[in-house]
Formats: structure tokens, C-alpha cells, sequence
């Protein structure tokens, strides 16, 4: 049963939404967990491989054993759990935010005074990397694939070709080459592989799977089932080059070209995106720029470590369980070209009681790094980087309370070669 | 000098004596071999002449170059030996259908054979969904007289077989100055082609679509332009036909005839010989082979691709209704309308389509170029275009005739057949009208009376998402499946999705069921519903996860289970 | 010379060992367990396996299984044969064995999740079903 009203609504329940519950729940918040799926857990579900949980548990766990300490606990509470329940709508009302839900139980409305979207992300497809021919059966996106594989017990592919060198397109690689299927290679449009190195390590090179760069498929063939992918080698800017194409004859094509949030419902709510994180812009405290609403795991960007996202869910859950209607005064976090984006794109100089967490990526692969942070013409905070990828997401904490911040302030961000 | 020998002369001029014309029981034949497609099909527009002859035949070969056969369903069986329909169409497009449909208001007996999997699977799934105004026809044409009438029924078609349609207008826009006075007085004409129209000033223009360029001028507004899901209305027509008693026999492909005497006595299909009395030609770009079997050959079909693209329903907000530039393709061979940003009656932007010649009547491929040029050309209309926004693309294949027109007729020399052939663009608009008349002709041909009990009224798969809050509620209530969201994208519900494979007309591929109920239509593609949509289909049929197809009879989406492999 | 990447946790150093006049020599490692991991990888590479195995049940068709340790990368091929060949008839949970001491490597195969499992303390939490039969 649903109740007419609780403090905090949380959107979604994987590993952000997850911590979010648990964490508003041990502020002694009214918590509502709204999850889509028959079960929790989220994509963890189907994420059966280890190295989940290495930062935040020092242990090597699958996604399911990951999920589970999060599920136990909240199922000891009297968290309110809703699965196969649909949000199709959220209204501003007066002081609180009224969510309308989709369920077997029929249509039902609930208020919130604050909601915590973590929605997770979807994945890209074929038609938005430009890949043509004619779409026949054989052609998944990785998690697509993974589901087939890991949740409905099936065998998606016996040959086939990997368009993406992403963690999930590396995981199945490793994963279709345990059930027997043969994984011709992977493929890379960018001049560098976009997965952990550890992936690529223990999911490739374990397995003798090539991996090739600077390369993409372009066309598929088949009538009812795939037969062949077209290969072309690309430019720096991600074009195809005109001659360069070889057919590589295979069963299937599985594609880990890129995830992006999902944020339909911020977007009805009229909360600004960033365009560089295609998340809510948010502040440290997980909020975006509507009072009451916050966002947190790959909804608000697309994650590396899934401790990362339990780390947000936390924050997000605790702030919205906290959470008072009030005015905000924002310094601006910016970063220059040599970095993707930074999440917080905000920073509310009203709470800066504790270090602000600040998740980044380079935008490119560099070498021993400074990390400078410039408030003014003060510099605020400085680290050094061995190496940075842009596949892996930096952590950094800063503490701003004695930077003397002003309304307005422009905070930068900006990497240069150590000398 | 005669009409054949002038046109001979100039096609051994260009074709250096290669190619031939002759006329053969009043038709117009071409004989030959080129080495080009492209040359064959401008050899037969060079030669055609409506006035002067019953039709053009084509019969240059293509040198070097294999034309693919047409692709013939895997089945073979006898599930259809010895029937003997009244009628029998040829066809599960949207002309065939509702054609069936039409029959079924007299006592007639239907078999309507389609040699895919499902209806609309050609052309008529792969529009734009445009009912037409008819701004390009001329007085004459056969396509107009269609067309009109067509475009005047669709609100009453779509209201009896619950299908969404939307009146929204379309807009030619223009960005000359010194246009503005012509195109206002162009109104004239248009009034005289009985095609409602009306001049917009650009601040007009601006004010009912604020997102279109605003370096427009001004624009003509045609009130009468509308848009309709086209494999959705193929899908209804099919459905109240076999409501009302047609028989539909899908995978079923026509392979031989037996003709004597000026007759079809017979009909072979890869499910057997059948005995129809009339047999009614609908079979798009494979109509030509049809008339062929039938001894009844008098025209060509020369096959043209188009392409359309899809858009994120978060773009839509750039078009309201369908925005067109003035078709600036002057070349006589585009046989075009030029396309335009339609907003889809489901509420996404399609951008489309272009015109392609190809010899391929069954090549459905996209390509890059296609849309880059087609986004190209929209931009203008709508700045704020862009390819990001692209979501999926497909492209169709056009059957059209050398005459570019309608064939709508008895056979010229076989006795028991009609065509409705060479059903290029605006093949949807007219297909209402096409289905009323054919299915007179074919009843005053049969001498048969009136059905009493037909029932026009279909009823659609209720949609969740459109309905009202107490609606949607009371349908939980009575069956929670229709509370189990399976695609997020459309929020479309387990309830609809078994609806789908309940019908009528046959359902039972991943495909058949998005475009039956849209679930992998929107922003992920079926990423999330996909599996979930064929583990549904596994249950309802009860057949295993592994035999569930995407499309067509082939087309495994799985292709075992976990371990087999090992 | 041998470019590995550590896998012990998220940070991945690239690192180059190789063995010399029964040395190893070693860099690129942040850490002890990285030189660690560098020898083993050199002389004898061990590896978490994680996969699936067969269920009787139709709301649960696979289970996800893991190594409990790491086992020699060698024997992974005939680890995924063993597993192969198992079915699950019981519900069990997370932790429960599904195969003993593999090969006598002292490496159990146990299951990850409670997929099988009944519901906890609230019906709803953990839906048998996956939604899509009801």
C-alpha cells in the first residue's frame, strides 16, 4: 500500500536509488523506494561478474552480491517498497511534489516534499552512431545482450563482432566467450580503448580477443538474421574513411557504444541539463537547480564505480531527507577544455560544512597531471595524477570553507602537464 | 515521320542502337540491354505516352547485373489447395487490405494472400504517413481523382477502424520576396484544382509554428493535409476484413497462374492451387509479375527508393504540423514532392523522404548519404534539425509505373482480373477511395449483393497511456497486466502487449508488436523491452524464448540456450 | 617483458615485470599487492571465475555463480565444463555452495544471488515474477 504522502520519494531502484532510500531512511525520513522492475537491484541484476565493491567494501563482488548489501538492510526498514510500479508524472504543487504512479494496483497519486531521481541511464544505439543497412535480428546493445545472457539463460550470439570498447562491451566479450560463443574482436572508434584497463586486461588478453582501434562498423548485412558487419576505419573526428572498408562475416553484433542518463522525467520538470554530463546540473549536496529535487548515480552521469554511485545515492537520499525549502547562493564550478565535465556544477556556499565531493574526467589520456582549482586568482586546491583516461572518472574532496567564496564566484578547473 | 519512329530514332542516338521500341497489342514495348539502371529507367520515361498507348513495357535487360528474384517465403504447405474465393487479392499492403475490406460489404467471398509474415510490410510500413492535400497532381491524373476523394474519407475510415488521424495541415514555405506576390496569387489555381488553401504572411506563419526558419516569407497553409499511422490503418483495415469473414493467409506467395482462353483459371501459391473468380492485383512492386502470370502484362514498374528519418518526440517541439520547402529538385526524372519535417500522428518529427532510382524492388537499406542530404535540405526549414536527434531511419521501395500514375482497371486482356497497381505516393491518401471503387467493380463484375452484416466499426487496442485516469484504473482493475509497464519510452503495458498477439490478423514477432502497440519505437530503440517484449510472446504463444523471431519467418533473435555452446 | 595492469583494485598501474636469474623484477606498482600480483601472473595466474548455471525453475532460468577464490587461469575451460553440466533444483541463496572444491583446488563455486529465494519481510521487495507473468 502506498500512502498519500511521505517525505522522500526515491525514483528508481538500483545501487543509487538503493542508498538513496537507506540513507534518507537513517535521517529518520517517511521514504517511498519506486522501482520499475519486478525486483531491486537495478542493472546489478544482470552484472554477474566481480570487482564491484573494491573501493567502498575493500571486496571483490558481482553486482548481485553487491546489490544484496544494500537490498538486506533496506528490507530490515519500514522503507515503503513499490515494484512494477511506473512513475508516469510529477507535478510542482504547493510546498511538495505530487507523483503520479502506474502499478498492478491501478493508478495512484502520492506527494513528496522532496524526490530523488535515480533513474540510471540507457543505452546508445545503432541508429545514433549512424550504422546502416537493414536492421535484421543479431544486432544488441551489450546490455541487451547481457540480459539475454545472464537473466533469461540464452545464447545471443555464436560469432560475433563488438563495436565499443566499454566496460559492458569488454564484460561481454569475456562473458559470451565463457558460454561458448566466439568473440572475433572489438572494436574502437576512438584511437584509445574506453574501458577500464582492467577490463581490457582480464576480459581481452586473457582471451586472446583483439581489440582494434580507430575503427568502426558501418553497415550490417543480412536478411532474417545478421551474416556480415562492414568495418571502416575512422578519422579524429569520428568520420568514416572512404575506402577502407572489410566485411567481417559473423552472427551477431553487439554494440557498447556509449550510455546516456535518463532524464525525461527532470526534463518535464523543466530542470536544466548539463549538455557536457546530460544530467541535471546539481550542486554538492546532490540537488539540482529545483528546490526538493535531487538526482544522484548515472542519471546525473554516467559512472565508472558503482561505489561512486551508492556514494552519490548517500548524499542524495541524506540531503533530501534533510531537506528544507530555502534559497541557495551558488558559486559556479567550471571546467576548461582539458576536462569532459565535473559533477557538482554548482556549489551552495550556504552548506559548506563538509568537503565538497567532486567527481571529473580528462578529456583526454594524459600522462603525470596537476589538477588546479582557482577561485579568483586564489588557488583553492591542487593534486598530482600519475595517469589519467577519460574512462576513469577522478574523485577529489575539496574543503571551500575557508576559500572565502562569494556569490556569483567562478571556481576553475583546469589540467596541465607536470613538469 | 509516326511516334515509334521518331522515338527509335532517338533512342539509337543515344543508346546506339541498343535499345528498341516496337508496339505489341497496343502497349509499348522496350527491348535491349543497358549496362545502367539508371539509363534503363530514363529510356522509359523518354518513351512513354499516355495518350498514344494502353501502357509501357520495360523489357530492357540490365547488363552484368543479377536483379535479386523476389524473396519467396521459407513455408511450403497445402493449407490453401483447392479454395476457391470469390476473389482473391494479391497484396497485404494498404491498397490490398483495404480493398478486402471494401469486398466485405458485399456478399463475396475473400482471400486475401500476403507473402511476408504481416501486412504493410513493404511500402506501406515504411512512409511517411502523409494524407495529401495533392498539391503536385494535375486534373487527369488517376493518382488525383484518388487522391481527393481518398483525403475526404479519411476522417470517417478512421473513425470506424479506430485508427488516430490528425487534419494538421501542411505549409509550403517560400523565402523569396519577390515570391510573395505570385504565391498569393497561385491561390487562384490551387482553388481551381478544388485543393483548399491559404495564403500565410511569415509573421502568420510564425505564430501558428514559432520554430520554423524565420528567414521564410511567407507560405501557403493546405488545411487538408493530415497524418495517419500508415502500417497502423494497413493493420485495421486487414483486422475488420477478416472481422467481417475475409480469409488472410500471410507467407503465402502467388508463383505460377493458370490462364486459358482470356481467364485465370487458377492461382499457384507456395500453400497451395487455388480457384478464384476474380483475382484482384495489389501486389505493389511485384504487380508487374503479377500481370505477367496473369497474361495480362501492359505496363512496368520501375522500383523507387525513399528514406525517412525518425526523431526524439523532445524535437518535436520544432514542427507542429508538416512543414515542406518548395520542391527545388527541377529535374523532370525526381518525380518527387520534395518531403518535408512531418509531426508523426504518435508524436514524433519524421524528416523525409528522398526519391532513388534502383532496380533492387526489396532493398531496404539505409544509407549515410540518404540522410545526410535529407537533413540537409529540411534544415533550412527548420534550423534547430539536426542529426543527435535521429532515434532510426528505414527506407521503403515506391512501385511506380513509366506513366506515373494510378493503374486502377479491368485487365486489357485477360478477363477476371483488376489492377491496382503502380500505387507509388499518394498511394495512402487514395487507398480509401482505390478500396470503394475496385471493390464496386468487382461486385458488379460477381453480381453480388449487398452484406447486410457488415460491421465497419473495428475496435483498436485500447492505448493505457491516452486514457483518462478512471479509464486507465478500471482497466487495472479488471486486468493488473495493463499496470506492468514494459517500455518506458511509450509507457506502453503488459496488457496492450498480449492484446497484440490476440488479434485478427496474426502477431507473433518482436517487430509485429511494436508496430502493433510501439513498444521499441521511442528513444532506446527496445534496448530495455525487447527481451521483455519476446519473453511475453514466448509465454502467450507458448512456444520457446529461442523460436521467437524478430520480423519474419526468419530472423532467430536468440540462438540457443546458455551452455549449448560449451 | 611483460606489460600487465593490476587488477587487485580500481586504480589498474600498468605494470612491467619480468623474471630474471630467478628474480623478479618489477615496476609501475603503486602498491605491495601489485608486485605480489606481478609475480603470480609471471609464474602461475590465478583468476575469479564468474558465470551462470541452469535452474529447474522457469522464474529463475540461470543463477549467477562465482569462484569463492581464485583459481588457476588454466582451468577455467574445464571450470565452465563442470559448470555446465550442473542444474540447480533447490532455492538456494547467496553464499550456498552449487559445486564443492573444484578439482581439488579448494575453490567452492557458490551462488551469488537470491534471485531463488522467497520474499524477506515485504511481499512486494522481491517479486518471484519477473513482471511478465503474472
Amino acid at each position: 500500500m502506498i500512502a498519500a504522502s511521505y517525505d522522500v520519494v526515491v525514483i528508481g531502484g538500483g545501487p543509487a536509488g538503493l542508498a538513496a532510500a537507506l540513507a534518507a531512511k537513517k535521517e529518520g525520513a517517511g521514504v517511498l523506494l519506486i522501482e520499475r522492475e519486478a525486483r531491486l537491484g537495478g542493472i546489478l541484476k544482470q552484472c554477474i561478474h566481480d570487482g564491484f565493491g573494491l573501493v567502498r567494501f575493500g571486496e571483490k563482488l558481482s553486482g548481485p552480491e553487491y546489490a544484496h548489501r544494500f537490498i538486506e538492510p533496506l528490507l530490515e526498514t519500514d522503507v515503503d517498497i513499490a515494484t512494477l510500479t511506473f512513475v508516469t508524472g510529477i507535478e510542482k504543487q504547493q510546498g511538495s511534489y505530487a507523483i503520479t504512479l502506474v502499478s498492478r494496483e491501478g493508478i495512484n497519486m502520492t506527494l513528496a516534499k522532496s524526490i530523488v531521481l535515480a533513474c540510471g541511464c540507457r543505452e546508445r544505439t545503432s541508429r545514433q552512431i549512424g550504422i546502416h543497412g537493414r536492421h535484421c535480428a543479431g544486432i544488441f546493445t551489450a546490455g541487451a545482450a547481457q540480459y539475454y545472457t545472464n537473466i533469461l539463460g540464452k545464447l545471443p550470439a555464436r560469432r560475433c563482432v563488438i563495436l565499443g570498447s566499454g566496460d559492458i562491451g569488454l564484460i561481454m566479450a569475456r562473458r559470451l566467450t565463457l558460454e561458448g560463443a566466439e568473440v572475433i574482436g572489438v572494436y574502437e572508434a576512438k584511437p584509445t580503448a574506453s574501458g577500464l584497463m582492467r577490463n581490457i586486461y582480464q576480459c581481452l588478453e586473457d582471451f586472446d580477443i583483439p581489440l582494434h582501434t580507430g575503427k568502426t562498423v558501418t553497415r550490417v548485412f543480412g536478411d532474417g538474421r545478421l551474416e556480415a558487419v562492414e568495418i571502416s576505419d575512422v578519422d579524429d573526428q569520428m568520420n568514416p574513411i572512404a575506402g577502407t572498408e572489410e566485411t567481417i562475416q559473423c552472427d551477431t553484433l553487439i554494440l557498447s557504444v556509449g550510455l546516456i542518463p535518463a532524464n525525461e522525467l527532470a526534463e518535464n520538470l523543466g530542470i536544466p541539463l548539463d549538455p557536457r554530463t546530460k544530467g541535471p546540473v546539481a550542486d554538492q549536496n546532490c540537488m539540482t537547480l529545483q528546490q526538493g529535487v535531487f538526482c544522484c548515480g548515472n542519471a546525473l552521469h554516467v559512472n565508472d564505480l558503482v561505489d561512486y554511485v551508492s556514494e552519490s545515492g548517500e548524499t542524495a537520499g541524506r540531503e533530501a531527507a534533510r531537506f528544507v525549502p530555502g534559497e541557495r547562493i551558488f558559486a559556479e564550478l567550471k571546467a576548461d577544455d582539458s576536462i569532459l565535465y565535473i559533477v557538482p556544477q554548482k556549489l551552495n556556499l550556504l552548506d559548506l560544512s563538509a568537503p565538497a565531493v567532486i567527481y571529473f574526467r580528462s578529456a583526454s589520456e594524459r600522462g603525470k597531471t596537476s589538477l588546479t582549482v582557482t577561485a579568483g586568482s586564489k588557488q583553492v586546491y591542487t593534486k598530482t595524477f600519475t595517469v589519467l583516461r577519460p574512462p576513469e572518472m577522478e574523485r577529489i574532496e575539496i574543503d571551500f570553507s575557508g576559500a572565502g567564496l562569494k556569490p556569483g564566484d567562478s571556481i576553475e578547473f583546469s589540467l596541465a602537464e607536470d613538469q | 515521320m509516326s511516334y515509334l519512329s521518331k522515338l527509335n530514332k532517338r533512342l539509337n542516338e543515344r543508346y546506339d542502337g541498343r535499345v528498341h521500341a516496337t508496339v505489341q497489342n497496343g502497349c509499348l514495348h522496350l527491348s535491349g540491354e543497358l549496362p545502367d539502371w539508371q539509363e534503363i529507367v530514363r529510356a522509359g520515361h523518354m518513351a512513354v505516352d499516355k495518350k498514344r498507348f494502353i501502357g509501357l513495357v520495360n523489357d530492357i535487360r540490365l547488363e552484368g547485373q543479377q536483379i535479386p528474384p523476389m524473396r519467396l517465403p521459407d513455408l511450403s504447405d497445402d493449407a490453401l489447395e483447392g479454395a476457391r474465393p470469390d476473389v482473391l487479392v494479391i497484396g497485404g499492403g494498404v491498397t490490398g487490405c483495404a480493398i478486402a475490406r471494401e469486398l466485405m460489404r458485399y456478399r463475396i467471398g475473400v482471400l486475401l494472400v500476403e507473402k511476408e509474415h504481416d501486412v504493410a510490410m513493404h511500402a506501406s510500413g515504411r512512409n511517411d504517413g502523409m494524407v495529401h492535400p495533392g498539391i503536385d497532381l494535375r486534373k487527369g491524373q488517376t493518382k488525383k481523382k484518388y487522391n481527393d476523394l481518398g483525403n475526404s474519407m479519411y476522417d470517417t475510415v478512421c473513425a470506424e477502424l479506430g485508427v488516430p488521424f490528425r487534419r494538421i495541415g501542411q505549409y509550403l514555405c517560400f523565402y523569396k520576396t519577390w515570391m510573395k506576390p505570385v504565391i498569393r496569387a497561385s491561390q487562384f489555381y490551387w482553388k481551381r484544382m478544388h485543393i483548399p488553401v491559404r495564403y500565410m504572411s511569415s509573421k502568420e506563419l510564425l505564430r501558428h509554428e514559432p520554430n520554423l526558419n524565420d528567414e521564410i516569407r511567407c507560405a501557403l497553409h493546405f488545411p487538408t493535409a493530415g497524418i495517419v499511422c500508415p502500417y497502423g490503418l494497413t493493420i485495421a483495415y486487414a483486422e475488420n476484413a477478416v472481422d467481417n469473414g475475409a480469409r488472410l493467409s500471410l507467407d503465402t506467395a502467388v508463383l505460377d497462374m493458370e490462364v486459358a482462353e482470356g481467364r485465370i483459371i487458377s492461382v499457384l501459391t507456395n500453400r497451395g492451387r487455388v480457384y478464384p473468380k476474380l483475382v484482384i492485383n495489389a501486389a505493389g512492386v511485384f504487380s508487374e509479375e503479377i500481370a505477367k502470370l496473369a497474361q495480362d502484362h501492359f505496363y512496368s514498374i520501375h522500383p523507387r527508393k525513399g528514406t525517412n528519418m525518425i526523431l526524439d518526440k523532445k524535437s518535436a517541439y520544432m514542427v507542429k504540423t508538416i512543414a515542406s520547402p518548395i520542391n527545388s529538385d527541377k529535374r523532370k526524372e525526381a518525380h518527387t514532392k520534395g518531403g518535408g519535417i512531418v509531426r508523426t500522428v504518435d508524436g514524433n518529427l519524421l524528416v523525409g523522404p528522398n526519391a532513388v532510382e534502383t532496380c533492387e524492388r526489396e532493398n531496404f537499406e539505409t544509407n549515410r548519404e540518404s540522410i545526410q542530404k535529407i537533413i540537409a535540405k529540411h534544415k533550412k526549414t527548420s534550423p534547430a534539425l539536426s542529426d543527435r536527434d535521429i532515434i532510426t531511419y528505414f527506407t521503403g521501395v515506391r512501385a511506380a509505373t513509366y506513366e506515373e500514375d494510378f493503374i486502377v482497371t479491368f485487365g486489357k486482356f485477360t478477363e477476371n482480373i483488376i489492377h491496382a497497381a503502380g500505387i507509388q505516393s499518394p498511394g495512402l491518401t487514395a487507398a480509401p477511395a482505390i478500396a470503394v471503387e475496385v471493390a464496386a467493380i468487382a461486385a458488379r463484375y460477381l453480381g453480388a449483393g449487398r452484406n447486410d452484416s457488415f460491421n465497419p466499426i473495428r475496435k483498436p487496442i485500447a492505448r493505457t497511456a491516452e486514457m483518462t485516469v478512471e479509464e486507465r484504473n478500471d482497466m487495472i482493475k479488471r486486468d493488473p497486466a495493463y499496470g506492468v509497464i514494459i517500455c518506458r519510452c511509450e509507457e506502453v503495458s503488459l496488457g496492450e502487449i498480449r492484446d497484440a498477439l490476440h488479434r485478427s490478423v496474426p502477431c507473433d514477432t518482436v517487430d509485429g508488436v511494436k508496430r502493433r502497440v510501439r513498444p521499441g519505437m521511442g528513444r532506446c530503440q527496445g534496448g530495455f523491452c525487447g527481451p521483455q517484449v519476446a519473453q511475453i510472446i514466448a509465454g502467450e504463444l507458448g512456444i520457446p524464448l529461442e523460436q521467437v523471431r524478430k520480423a519474419g519467418c526468419e530472423g532467430n533473435l536468440l540462438l540457443g540456450s546458455n551452455k549449448e555452446a560449451i | 617483458m611483460k606489460q600487465l595492469v593490476c587488477i587487485v583494485c580500481p586504480i589498474g598501474c600498468r605494470v612491467c615485470a619480468e623474471e630474471k636469474d630467478g628474480q623478479f623484477i618489477i615496476s609501475g606498482n603503486r602498491c605491495k599487492r601489485g608486485a605480489e600480483f606481478a609475480e603470480t601472473e609471471l609464474t602461475a595466474p590465478m583468476r575469479s571465475v564468474c558465470t551462470t548455471v541452469r535452474t529447474i525453475f522457469d522464474d529463475v532460468p540461470v543463477l549467477p555463480v562465482r569462484t569463492k577464490c581464485e583459481i588457476p587461469k588454466k582451468l577455467i575451460p574445464e571450470l565452465i565444463h563442470a559448470l555446465a553440466a550442473v542444474v540447480i533444483s533447490q532455492r538456494i541463496g547467496i553464499g550456498e555452495t552449487v559445486l564443492e572444491n573444484f578439482l581439488g583446488t579448494g575453490c567452492d563455486v557458490v551462488a551469488t544471488s537470491n534471485m531463488l529465494k522467497s520474499t524477506g519481510k515485504k511481499e512486494d521487495a522481491h517479486d518471484k515474477s519477473t513482471g511478465t507473468d503474472d
